[in-house]
């Protein structure tokens, strides 16, 4: 049968955010898949640039809408380092709290978002009710459900009160007996399984071949999280472990999520009932020395890396953002190769894409020397000689 | 089975969702919400301004006296918000020397004019 080429995107009733997927087909099995992102660019590394470290935070929680915290500690952590600051304990786990109730609602999300792909609406539901009650401790503590602000160089903006302690401990046993209970489902629920094993299979190997991050990774059997590996904030002062799987498919990874739902309302707990006194923050120098480093994090979809430099003013001089998904989508093209086409809903949001994170790379061509936007397809997919004449600007 | 067994339970549980506008959630003390200034309190120092993320805080001519740590002061300015593009991130309370400008335990609420300011 002739290969035929499914375009999917940008803009389409099925997809949350503009991507162009185009799959080449042979029947019902995707022989591969090319991907355009970028259609969301909105020049926020370049806007950082014109900001001072106060005004810059604000800007950066907004390169996502969930995993808000990560980005603004990622950056903070950062310019922290190049400063030679040390923040105080408290300060580091209020950052650590709010970092896993992040975890905690952008798994929550997920399994809803995967559970509504493959048809499953009543654990979407259950999963996005369940999900308030994070939300609401959230909101507690920082003032908002979504851009949560608690993060400045040197320390956080406002200090957990006991009240707010209480309430968030109380909520706890709750949320771990539904998550206890999504444990159980996730293993046993027929419908999960009939739609989630043998799809999107990877191996370890290609895996680190793709160089997938988070739980996309840790479902092939790599063994391999920042909090642990390079630890920061208070991740070395607790008692967790990493999850991981050796499943390779979307059930693996629907495991590894829910196992590290478990596992983040255990840091909460742990964080809740011993953290320190005193006080939230350091005061920071205006400016910044010279510099330059690589800030490492583990967002709840994988490795999130800031690149700054710093020049000796109260600026960056340059912030290059790769978001956990930029790093998946490789490994989504080579998943999907081999599927049928009706799987492709469930592979893609096996990785919790979110695309307007992604949108910040630039590839030159080389031919032209023209700007284009970014591909991410890896081996399977890209092919430069198909894409000539492709492009419109 | 687990998911049988919770859809029976949720018969006899009590609706999660809530009959608004006649009910609303409780909004917690430490919500961001609109920005309101006191202007007894304002010093005019423009740091609010400074710090805006969204640059939407404009210093206006206010001229007023001001008592400031027991001496009263002349002050010729005070700071216009501008409602519609402000992101509440809370950045203008934080930085407040005498905690005049901050931002309201209510829900900011929606309109039609896109040129409300809050002085």
């Amino acid at each position: 049968m002739p290969e035929v080429v499914v375009p999917i995107g940008p803009h389409h009733p099925a997809l949350k955010e503009p991507v162009n997927f185009r799959v080449i087909a042979d029947g019902e099995k995707i022989v591969r898949l090319e991907l355009d992102l970028s259609y969301n660019h909105r020049g926020i590394e370049k806007a950082a640039e014109q900001r001072n470290f106060i005004r810059v935070l604000p800007l950066l929680e907004r390169v996502c809408g969930i995993c808000s915290h990560s980005h603004a500690t990622a950056f903070a952590k950062g310019v922290e380092e190049i400063m030679g600051l040390e923040i105080p304990p408290r300060a580091r786990y209020i950052r650590t709290i709010i970092a896993e109730l992040e975890r905690m609602h952008s798994h929550l999300l997920w399994l809803g978002v995967a559970a509504h792909e493959i048809g499953f609406n009543t654990l979407f539901m259950w999963s996005w009710r369940d999900r308030e009650a994070v939300q609401d401790t959230l909101e507690e503590m920082s003032g908002n459900r979504v851009h949560y602000g608690m993060n400045e160089i040197g320390g956080v903006r406002r200090d957990l009160t006991p009240a707010q302690i209480k309430t968030a401990l109380a909520r706890l046993p709750d949320l771990e007996d539904r998550i206890q209970k999504y444990v159980g489902m996730v293993n046993s629920e027929e419908t999960m399984l009939i739609r989630f094993r043998g799809v999107g299979k990877m191996s370890r190997e290609e895996a680190l071949k793709y160089g997938a991050v988070g739980p996309t990774a840790r479902a092939s059997g790599v063994d391999y999280d920042v909090r642990r590996d390079d630890p920061y904030l208070a991740y070395d002062e607790i008692p967790w472990k990493v999850i991981t799987d050796n499943h390779g498919d979307v059930y693996g990874r629907t495991r590894v999520r829910v196992g590290e739902l478990w596992e983040s309302t255990q840091i909460v707990r742990f964080c809740l009932e011993n953290i320190p006194a005193g006080p939230v923050r350091v005061e920071a120098p205006k400016n910044a020395p010279e510099g330059e480093i690589l800030s490492r994090y583990e967002a709840p979809r994988g490795e999130l890396a800031h690149y700054i430099r710093t020049n000796g003013t109260d600026k960056v001089e340059r912030i290059d953002i790769r978001s956990p998904t930029l790093a998946n989508w490789t490994s989504v093209a080579m998943c999907l190769t081999g599927q049928n086409l009706a799987d492709i809903p469930v592979i893609v949001a096996a990785i919790d894409p979110c695309l307007s994170c992604t949108c910040r790379m630039v590839v030159v061509h080389r031919r032209g020397g023209r700007a284009v936007p970014g591909t991410a397809a890896g081996e399977s997919g890209h092919d430069p000689k198909s894409r000539q004449d492709g492009w419109r600007p | 089975m687990s998911v049988l067994r919770e859809m029976i339970g949720n018969f006899f549980s009590r609706p999660v969702t809530i009959r608004y506008p006649w009910i609303k959630v409780p909004i917690p003390d430490t919500f961001r919400g609109r920005v309101a200034n006191t202007d007894e309190l304002c010093i005019g120092c423009s740091k609010c301004s400074l710090v805006c993320p969204a640059q939407v805080i404009t210093m206006i001519d206010g001229p007023r006296d001001v008592v400031f740590k027991g001496k009263t002061l002349a002050r010729k300015k005070r700071p216009q918000v501008d409602l519609y593009k402000c992101i509440r991130c809370g950045l203008c309370e934080r930085h407040c020397p005498t905690g005049s400008i901050h931002l309201e335990h209510v829900h900011a609420g929606t309109g039609t004019d896109r040129d409300v300011r809050v002085t």
